[in-house]
């Protein structure tokens, strides 16, 4: 999978595949353990930890619409009912199990995760015959009937909420999930699978004429980002008490914003745009009730002025970041003794 | 007799799901955009009339007509500074916009006028003796109004230059063009015209509804939506049948098997029209070409 | 030996008649013309053979398969393979991945195995690449693999087009007006080319255009259609001396 070489290029530290992802990797891991270790010695507060703890789930969330919304190409309204199908499913494990944390935890979330799957399966199907607005309408009518279907549960607790969910979502988990989601959706865009997605974004005809299953490709795409919204959902449960109302339409829109503006088709993007978007309300909590208005007037703007959002369609490799840096400053160097390469 | 009652409420409700239906279907119709602000015209519209009434002394008769043209500057305003800028660009920018636009709106008024609910008091207060209970004026009001605007409307689309314009304008903007339509011109008098029908709407909603709240566009424009994709959006006729389709849908609901269901039973219609027939009942689909 | 065998294909479109009675036995390695005046059906003929629109009659047999009623992409699948009148290119993906879209179901690792990046993965990545490479090389474009395909140079676009469809291995190609907008070199160069083509791949195809010097000097066969009819068929010597086809051109132009 690697990129062409150009003749006469210098030689790249990261051109392997190999070293890249080692690279990935390695940084990965050295930043979890950065922030674990903060957190345990008390550097960071509790206050600090929850909101780490927010921005992982809300990057999960993100990139799981992007992957619907910029790698699939279509404009699903409903993400934040399969965010709840997959907190409810997993609150619900936990508070019914008595296993430890270290063993309940992970299964809750992978079950929240499935459930959510599966609803995108079930809902996919029928919704991905129709295109774009249709397509947009059907998928918030459907997130608002599980909203009122939870909310007229008994077991999901109704309109009063689940309560009494142990608290078990740290830094280190979120991040453990936040490195699985993006991992996942990364390798599956580098993939055929990948290409046969964007190709659907593309040109959806082309795509069945290349002997794309347009269907298949569109239902799984849907139900992966529903399976990882589920999975941001079961991390949620874990921080808070759930209540339906905070499932609905604003809910989907406040996600879907993230997602453009950090730019469709990045992730990188969503990962920025999801951290300034969860820390910036904190930051103007000082100005509450102005908060709301500044967040959809920059969203106007950026709409108005960039609409392909912060990042475009680019997306980052931490390989060839290095990469570009050395050759950066080797020309440099090398420029300043008149032997530029 | 109650089945009469339900009958008549999902009228009066149905009504004025059309009046904001057909805003959304005359929008949709003309720029392809699913216009998420428009709900939120009618809570502004709502108090526009409240502030003028309540805050400012200004009697009905002159309070309602300010605040439908207060309705109608606002909507052409807001389509000449967020959505004409953008059209021409991807149809999800002009979506996220329009949230953007109804987020502001909701906020704005939860800033200047607070977040609780506010009481609107009945324009059309007292009621006709009969089989029984009183049928109340404002009932009446609503399907009359509704109706002699749906009526005004269809002439105005049939008969008169800008109807036609209109009309044009949604079938192949370029082409209007090039006839000498001016296209800008329409589309803003199209965005007026429906956001004066949300006004109309608001007043009449309150009347009957009593409570105002900054969130109150949300649901409203929700289901107003669901009638018009019911009737074939961007169908003028469709959004008429469709909002008193769904308005009855939901009266009977609520009356006969659970109002915390109705709007579930509102959403399964909406799935239910876009698996079998998307293009709404009084719509046409386009075939894409190969 | 016959690899597609189309009889009476029909279409009817809320009462108008676009395509009917369209016969047509294609022989393995055999290139047929298909000509005719603007919306005379031509492209509605491709859509009918890829299922794009479903035919109100007829049977499309493809070697010993019948394809009529299949998906698009199974008849793809299948072996018969398009290109486009409007250029369709996935515009903001490379040019080597455009091709390596088409090359999918040479490929057979699961979403699983690309997730743990599993040998078979790596094994059939560097096979498409390969693959690839090779094919856009048929058409000289190996050098612009990295390039977008929305940036490249419109022949090229047609070219990129060519290049996708034989990427799916098909027994039959249809080409949907290849020439359209090349200038004169570019057309003169895409002659030998589809002959290389067919000779190296086996392939049939089916040629729609409007550019008659390639549609003479190329065709063996030429199929002429009006108002959804075959008025004419032969070598392109008995076409061109044809007082049917020459009174379906020459009326059309009197009408503009």
């Amino acid at each position: 999978m690697g990129g062409v070489k150009k003749i006469g290029e210098p030689k790249r530290l990261f051109s392997s595949t190999w070293s890249r992802y080692l690279l990935n990797v390695l940084s990965a891991a050295l930043l979890c353990l950065a922030l674990v270790y903060l957190s345990v010695s008390r550097a960071i507060t509790p206050y600090t930890s929850s909101l780490i703890v927010q921005i992982g789930y809300n990057i999960i969330l993100a990139v799981s619409l992007n992957l619907a919304a910029g790698f699939l190409g279509q404009l699903p309204l409903g993400h934040a009912g399969f965010m709840s199908v997959g907190a409810y499913a997993a609150a619900l494990f936990t508070k019914s199990m008595d296993l430890p944390a270290m063993l309940e935890f992970p299964i809750a979330i992978a079950l929240g995760g499935v459930v959510a799957f599966l609803f995108g399966i079930v809902i996919g199907l029928p919704a991905l015959r129709l295109r774009g607005d249709y397509l947009a309408i059907i998928t918030l009518g459907f997130a608002e009937i599980i909203r009122v279907i939870i909310n007229n549960l008994e077991f999901t607790g109704g309109a009063i909420g689940l309560r009494g969910i142990p608290r078990h979502s740290t830094i280190a988990w979120s991040f453990v999930w936040v490195f699985v989601t993006i991992y996942a959706i990364s390798t599956l865009i580098r993939s055929r699978h990948g290409r046969a997605i964007l190709s659907i974004r593309e040109d959806e005809i082309a795509a069945e004429a290349s002997g794309i299953s347009t269907t298949y490709y569109k239902v799984i795409a849907f139900a992966i980002s529903a399976a990882f919204a589920g999975v941001a959902g079961g991390l949620y449960a874990h921080t808070t008490i759930l209540l339906p109302s905070n499932f609905g339409f604003m809910k989907s829109a406040e996600i879907l914003v993230m997602v453009v503006l950090g730019g469709l088709g990045s992730i990188l993007g969503s990962v920025i745009s999801a951290t300034v978007l969860t820390i910036l309300p904190e930051l103007l909590r000082g100005f509450k009730e102005y908060r709301m208005i500044v967040y959809a007037l920059v969203l106007i703007l950026v709409m108005i002025f960039k609409p392909s959002g912060l990042c475009g369609r680019y997306d980052f490799s931490l390989g060839s970041g290095i990469d570009r840096v050395f050759a950066a400053i080797r020309a440099k160097i090398l420029g300043k003794g008149g032997n530029a390469k | 007799m109650t089945v009469l009652y339900q009958l008549i409420n999902g009228v009066q409700i149905g009504s004025i799901y059309a009046l904001v239906a057909l805003g959304y279907s005359m929008v949709y119709g003309i720029v392809r955009l699913i216009n998420f602000a428009h709900g939120d015209i009618i809570m502004v519209g709502a108090y526009a009339v409240w502030f003028l009434m309540v805050r400012l002394g200004v009697p009905a008769w002159a309070a309602v007509p300010l605040a439908i043209l207060f309705s109608s500057l606002l909507g052409m305003g807001i389509e000449k500074v967020a959505y004409k800028p953008l059209r021409n660009s991807a149809r999800i920018s002009l979506l996220i916009t329009a949230i953007g636009i109804s987020f502001l709106l909701q906020n704005l008024a939860q800033v200047v006028f607070g977040a609780d609910p506010r009481m609107f008091t009945n324009l059309f207060p007292g009621g006709i003796p009969f089989g029984g209970k009183d049928l109340p004026y404002v009932t009446v009001v609503t399907v009359a109004v509704s109706a002699v605007l749906m009526i005004g409307l269809s002439i105005l689309v049939s008969r008169t230059k800008i109807g036609k314009a209109m009309r044009a304008v949604s079938e192949d903007k370029d082409t209007a063009q090039l006839m000498g339509v001016n296209v800008n011109n329409t589309i803003s008098f199209t965005f007026a015209l429906g956001s004066a029908l949300a006004a109309v709407a608001a007043v009449l909603y309150c009347s009957s509804y009593a409570q105002i709240q900054p969130t109150m566009g949300s649901m409203l424009g929700l289901k107003a939506f669901v009638a018009a994709v019911l009737g074939g959006i961007g169908s003028m006729p469709g959004a008429m049948l469709g909002g008193l389709l769904i308005g009855m849908a939901e009266s009977l609901t609520k009356g006969y098997i659970s109002s915390k269901l109705a709007d579930a039973v509102v959403f399964g219609i909406l799935i239910v029209v876009l698996l079998f027939k998307p293009a709404g009942i009084l719509g046409r689909g386009v075939r894409e070409k190969v | 030996m016959t690899v597609l065998d189309i009889h009476n294909l029909g279409i009817n479109f809320g009462g108008l008649q676009a395509v009917d009675e369209f016969n047509l036995a294609v022989e393995s390695g055999e290139i047929v013309g298909l000509i005719g005046p603007n919306g005379a059906g031509k492209t509605t003929i491709f859509n009918l053979l890829t299922n794009v629109y479903k035919p109100s009659r007829g049977s499309i047999r493809l070697t010993d398969e019948d394809t009529l009623g299949k998906s698009t992409h199974a008849v793809a699948q299948s072996g018969i393979a398009r290109t486009f009148q409007n250029i369709r290119l996935f515009k903001d993906m490379t040019v080597i991945d455009n091709v390596k879209v088409a090359l999918h179901n040479g490929m057979r690792y699961t979403i699983a195995e690309a997730f743990f990046r599993m040998p078979r993965y790596w094994r059939e990545e560097r096979k498409a690449r390969k693959t690839a490479l090779e094919l856009l090389d048929v058409l000289g474009m190996r050098d612009m693999a990295d390039h977008t395909a929305g940036s490249l140079p419109y022949g090229a676009q047609r070219r990129l087009e060519i290049v996708r469809a034989l990427a799916t291995n098909p027994k039959v190609l249809l080409l949907d007006e290849p020439a359209a907008g090349m200038n004169p070199s570019e057309t003169a160069e895409l002659l030998p080319t589809l002959k290389d083509i067919r000779d190296r791949f086996g392939v049939a195809i089916i040629l729609i255009e409007h550019d008659m010097s390639l549609v003479m000097n190329i065709c063996e066969r030429i199929l002429v259609l009006n108002y959804g009819l075959i008025i004419a068929e032969g070598t392109p010597e008995e076409i061109k001396n044809n007082p049917v086809v020459i009174e379906a051109y020459l009326g059309q132009q009197r009408g503009e």
